[in-house]
């Protein structure tokens, strides 16, 4: 029934436009001179039609679901919910609900089924209801745009306002799902920070996320200090930029500058194509090739002492993904700079490569830096990766053989498996989720920094 | 008077049956011009008769275009710039070149200047490239306007100013030729008048070939003026006798304001 009434909605909107429209052009065939052309004149309708009945839809489905439940609450008979608490009310609903939808498990109390027709009759009645005042609505809308239809009338502007709501509506919504993110996170790792000490948690140098199931349980009290996470997700981070930012700049310097427009041709889509790549492969990857190579050769051949997790197998393999990123960047980056730059520096008796790492490089460096600090944002929140090639056991070093973890790997691990949220087990998740954002956070906003303080130097 | 001093000044850019294709154009057709030493020489003609694209043949700036294909030899002091045993980028050092929209690099205006010497390994040190680039700038009319601010940026300056920041960053390499492509299209009156200056003052030093749209400049700064159509140079000669009594009908017409 509400795919009908969009599809009633989307159906009249199109008949208000094409009435308005013709009626327009009737009017200009009669040879008057239109304040505003025909399709604004449809738009009207279209908008006038359109949108409060879409307003109206949604409304009435937003409100529709609580108000039928609570009729059918108050039709449940007294003797059945007598004593029972807001819990167990709502479980009944739910039965009574599923029972509704034809899930039915086990043998359903007669006054459940009664509550459930009842339910199916109510709703079925507000659906009918709904088509119905929408239809008025729709009929209404076109009927007074059609009668504003005149020479004079201001449907383009009229129309131009519709749309500059519309984008004000969409802004407000991405800026509200932000703010509401954002809120979501603070309120959580406030009660976290209600638990455990926020200092506790910003300058501990132990991550042991564990708490007791018996209050007696030896080493029951776990620790919360982000410093080893934090150290372990900035190590492997520094090891990816260490493989990207050389490879992705040099290869998009040689691609752009060197190549032949063949092999450009053919080197550039491959290294889409790593961008394309899903993480969950790198993975693989990463513990299926890197991680076991790295063993036989640092570890057998050379004597090291290399874990099975690795710093620098996760953090490499991080990098690889993170090539086509940076030489992407570094590409438009070196594209944009004109053509009149190249030509100066030729003009003075430089070489090729005098040219792009004198002239072109540094006239490239704001696109550049963006890129490399957009990438270190990516590394920082990247998940698949370090969920499989990187440890689990928060050690405090900088030591690349060994196994150190990541903020993101914490926070898959805190909430994997049957979770209670009241504990500061879980809670510690958001506090970390926080943390991230607010380090990515101030990396964009340096991002940003930096590549206007070049721009007013180089435009 | 004039004719007797120019033409007592030795040839420095010999053209002889120069072409240029650029892919199945042919944009220059048979090209022959002998450019004198401490001259200007003016490029004049309607748009699109191939007067840049000439210009860049006499420091193989048509190279870095691919589709661009040039025959017929072109000499600088007696030496083929096409032969083999040429390096263009060499070249390019003894033939500087100024665009028509100034291109200072976003570097501070020092670095501009000193880019060319420091490639070329000119200076042997910091002092010497000071002296350079002072030199230079005050050359190009710009050391009083910037001599206080030599590190901020280039691209800070005014188009006119800029203009000849370029000029000095091209005179700093010390070329023998200086060719420049309508040096004053982005300028303002001004700032074409200071370009112009200058120009007249180069020519004490240098060989320059300009390229210009506007014939009372080829008349202001010129002795010789070359006339292009459509990849033909119909007439080479003194600027006074090309601007005041043309020998062919084509020149004549361009003169008068015929087309172009
Ligand atoms: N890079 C290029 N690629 C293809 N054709 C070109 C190129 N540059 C110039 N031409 C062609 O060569 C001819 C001469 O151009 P140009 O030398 O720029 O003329 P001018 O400087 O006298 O206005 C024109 O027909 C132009 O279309
Ligand atoms: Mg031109």
């Amino acid at each position: 029934m509400v795919g009908y009434t969009f599809l009633l909605i989307l159906l009249l909107s199109a008949v208000g436009f094409v009435l308005n429209r013709n009626a327009a052009q009737e009017l200009r065939a009669g040879g008057s001179r239109l304040h505003s052309l025909p399709v604004f004149h449809g738009g009207y309708a279209l908008a006038l039609a359109g949108l409060p009945a879409l307003i109206f839809v949604l409304l009435w489905l937003m409100f529709e679901g609580s108000f039928v439940s609570a009729l059918v609450r108050a039709s449940l008979p007294a003797e059945a919910v007598a004593g029972l608490g807001a819990g167990e009310l709502s479980l009944i609903m739910a039965e009574v609900q599923q029972t509704a939808s034809g899930l039915i498990f086990g043998e359903p109390a007669q006054y459940v089924r009664d509550a459930a027709a009842y339910y199916n009759t109510l709703h079925s009645i507000s659906d009918w209801a709904m088509f119905a005042l929408v239809l008025f609505i729709l009929a209404g809308g076109i009927f007074l745009a059609r009668r504003s239809v005149a020479t004079e009338f201001r449907a383009r502007q009229r129309v131009e306002k519709v749309l500059s709501g519309l984008m004000i509506f969409a802004s407000v919504i991405a800026i509200f799902t932000t703010i509401g993110i954002v809120a979501s996170l603070v309120f959580e790792a406030a009660r976290f920070f209600a638990l455990v000490p926020i200092t506790d948690f910003l300058f501990g140098t132990a991550w042991e996320p564990q708490i007791a199931i018996r209050p007696d349980q030896i080493a029951g009290a776990g620790a919360f200090g982000w410093l080893p996470v934090i150290l372990g997700t900035l190590v492997i981070t520094f090891i990816a930029l260490l493989v990207a930012v050389p490879v992705g700049l040099l290869s998009a310097i040689y691609l752009n500058e060197f190549a032949s427009p063949l092999l450009r041709k053919i080197a550039k889509p491959i290294l889409e194509v790593l961008a394309g790549v899903p993480t969950v492969v790198y993975g693989f990857f990463a513990i299926l090739v890197v991680a076991p190579a790295l063993r036989s050769f640092g570890g057998d051949t050379l004597g090291l002492p290399i874990s099975p997790n690795t710093a620098l197998a996760a953090g490499s393999v991080m990098g690889v993904m993170l090539i086509p990123f940076i030489s992407s960047f570094a590409d438009d980056a070196l594209t944009a700079v004109p053509r009149s730059m190249r030509d100066g520096s030729l003009a003075l008796g430089a070489t090729q490569s005098e040219t792009v790492l004198k002239v072109l490089f540094p006239a490239a460096i704001p696109g550049i830096v963006g890129g490399v600090l957009l990438a270190v944002s990516r590394a920082i929140g990247e998940t698949m990766i370090v969920v499989m090639a990187a440890g689990l056991i928060a050690t405090l070093t900088i030591n690349p053989l060994d196994s150190v973890t990541t903020v993101t790997v914490q926070i898959v691990t805190l909430l994997i498996g049957d979770t209670s949220f009241d504990n500061p087990k879980t809670l510690a998740a958001f506090a970390l989720g926080l943390m991230l954002f607010i380090v990515t956070l101030a990396l964009n906003v340096v991002a940003l920094r930096v590549v206007r303080k070049y721009r007013e130097l180089y435009d | 008077m004039q004719d007797a001093i120019t033409n007592a000044l030795a040839i420095k850019v010999a053209c002889d049956k120069v072409n240029v294709h650029y892919g199945d154009t042919h944009a220059i057709k048979d090209v022959s011009i002998d450019i004198q030493d401490k001259t200007v020489t003016a490029f004049i003609g309607p748009s699109g008769c191939g007067k840049s694209t000439f210009l860049r043949c006499i420091n193989r700036m048509n190279d870095t275009i691919d589709i661009c294909k040039v025959t017929g030899r072109i000499e600088l002091e007696g030496d083929d710039i096409y032969d083999a045993g040429i390096d263009p980028v060499q070249l390019r050092a003894r033939v500087g070149m100024v665009f028509q929209k100034p291109n200072p690099f976003p570097k501070s205006i020092y670095d501009n200047v000193a880019y060319g010497p420091r490639i070329h390994g000119i200076a042997a040190g910091k002092a010497e490239l000071d002296e350079i680039v002072e030199s230079a700038l005050r050359k190009a009319a710009l050391w009083n306007e910037v001599k206080d601010r030599l590190q901020s940026p280039g691209t800070g300056l005014s188009g006119g100013q800029q203009q000849r920041l370029c000029i000095a960053r091209a005179i700093a390499t010390a070329p023998e030729v200086l060719l420049m492509d309508e040096p004053c299209s982005a300028l303002d009156p001004i700032a074409t008048a200071q370009v112009e200056d200058l120009i007249h003052e180069l020519r004490e030093n240098y060989s320059v070939v300009i390229v210009t749209h506007s014939m009372q400049q080829a008349a202001r700064v010129s002795q010789k003026t070359a006339f292009f159509h459509l990849g033909f140079m119909p007439e080479y000669d003194d600027t006074e006798k090309i601007f005041s009594n043309p020998s062919d009908k084509r020149t004549q017409d361009y003169i008068t304001g015929r087309f172009g």
